[in-house]
């Protein structure tokens, strides 16, 4: 079987920030049971709250307003670099991932679109941890837990996000609708041009999650 | 940060800043990382405050560069704090090695590194002097001044899908380090110049190829080049400084 988890290692941050998991989950027929225990676990008070809410540790997202591997890993970076230095602007690094995506600086309009609704159907889910040799999880567990709480079938990331991104929707929350470059590409939309408008959404809205920070 | 820059390989090292090639975790794909170091002639305060200045500035330089259909890297990463700027590496060589033959082009020779002929991207040098003419106008056409363009400043690189009907290498802009934006024929014809001087300092019988250079820029910019001409013209007469006096 091959291996569907990915498993990312970052030298240059924090023991607790080194390691990074990654999932994609297609068919996913709970979402809005997932959703709900997330908002109720926020709320939940003393040891069972703590355990609930270690329980789904993870950066629950909606896939289709992902555009590649590159698009997710920059969000990721950049999260973890604001953890590492103390600079967030969410209360989590997983809900910065989120706050990363969103070009504006609206926290609850970020988890509107990037987060878990209850009508996903793709997930791609992120876990930053330890590293196995500090305490870290290691990935069979990491899959194990996820498996508790998804119903669905997780699958190769590339292979997964390539048919499941919603380009309008990137081009929507981008707002890359009107941009002259990409609308001339849309106009005539061939094979090519189409192959050609997804290579560039996908390097604008790589760049402008880079550079989120140095934006306004 | 520093265990990031530790035992990464040194692309370039310039008054402002280094520049590395490095990996962002295990197994990825290498970013050029540019970091402007901290300067020990500079108030502490005063560094910190120019060198996030200075990397937001490029970052939104290229931000607009990409979006206005002017190649350039993407960018990957951005680190204020630490002055880093992490870009899309370019797999290609600058102009200035394609053209090759100028008087430093000795000492610029990498180790281990042939001479490489502008023929080699598939294209000829005249095509060359058309793709760079054009790639400066379409970035003059959104009011984005380079600021400091020369050939080791443009990349070429092949494309990864060539299309028929269109070259087979592309040029990519690179060190917005000193760009602006500006709407000024000024900052226009000045940034041509300050090229046109580059090609004729580094490359003999610099004159036919810059001539080709204007040519492309005149035909991309339409309307605009009248203005830009005229201008050229007198910074020529001139230099680069506007003269002070009176």
């Amino acid at each position: 079987m091959p291996v569907l988890l990915e498993h990312l290692w970052y030298a240059n941050v924090r023991t607790d920030l080194q390691t990074v998991y990654i999932a994609l989950f297609a068919n996913v027929a709970n979402a809005a049971a997932i959703r709900n225990r997330i908002v109720a676990a926020a709320s939940l008070r003393g040891e069972e709250g703590e355990r609930e809410r270690n329980e789904i540790n993870f950066a629950f997202l909606d896939a289709r307003p992902i555009t590649s591997r590159l698009h997710i890993s920059t969000a990721i970076y950049q999260a973890l670099v604001a953890a590492d230095q103390g600079s967030l602007r969410t209360k989590t690094v997983h809900s910065e991932i989120l706050w990363t995506l969103n070009p504006s600086n609206n926290i609850s309009e970020s988890i509107k679109r990037f987060g878990i609704s209850s009508t996903s159907t793709s997930l791609l889910v992120v876990h930053v941890c330890s590293p196995v040799n500090a305490g870290g999880p290691a990935p069979a567990e990491v899959a194990q837990r996820l498996r508790f709480i998804i119903r669905g079938d997780m699958v190769d990331l590339d292979a997964g996000l390539e048919r499941v991104t919603d380009w309008d929707l990137v081009k929507k929350y981008y707002k890359l609708q009107t941009d002259p470059v990409i609308s001339a590409l849309s106009a005539k939309p061939d094979r090519s041009n189409r192959e050609k408008e997804r290579e560039l959404v996908n390097e604008l809205v790589v760049s402008a999650v880079a550079m989120k920070c140095v934006m306004s | 940060m520093d265990r990031l820059l530790e035992g990464a390989q040194v692309i370039q090292q310039g008054a402002e800043a280094r520049v590395y090639k490095v990996s962002l975790h295990a197994n990825a794909a290498p970013i050029l990382l540019k970091h402007r170091f901290a300067k020990q002639y500079r108030h502490p305060t005063l560094d910190a405050s120019l060198t996030k200045a200075r990397v937001a500035g490029e970052a939104r330089a290229l931000m607009k560069c990409l979006k206005s259909g002017v190649r350039v890297p993407g960018i990957r990463m951005v680190d204020v704090e630490n002055g880093c700027l992490g870009l899309e590496w370019v797999e290609g060589m600058s102009v200035r090695k394609v053209l090759g033959s100028g008087e430093e082009g000795e000492e610029l020779e990498e180790v281990g590194v042939g001479r490489v002929s502008v023929g080699e991207f598939g294209i000829g040098l005249e095509m060359l002097m058309v793709l760079i003419g054009e790639s400066i106008a379409q970035m003059h056409l959104f009011d984005i001044i380079h600021g400091d363009l020369t050939t080791s400043n443009m990349m070429l690189r092949r494309v990864s899908k060539p299309q028929p009907g269109s070259p087979p290498a592309e040029i990519v802009l690179i060190d917005f380090g000193l760009s602006f934006m500006s709407t000024l024929v000024e900052d226009k014809a000045v940034d041509l110049y300050v090229l046109e001087r580059a090609f004729a300092s580094t490359h003999p019988d610099s004159e036919p190829m810059f001539a080709k250079v204007l040519d492309a820029y005149a035909k991309r910019s339409g309307k605009a080049w009248e203005g830009v001409k005229r201008r050229l013209e007198d910074v020529r007469l001139r230099g680069r400084k506007r003269s002070m006096v009176g």
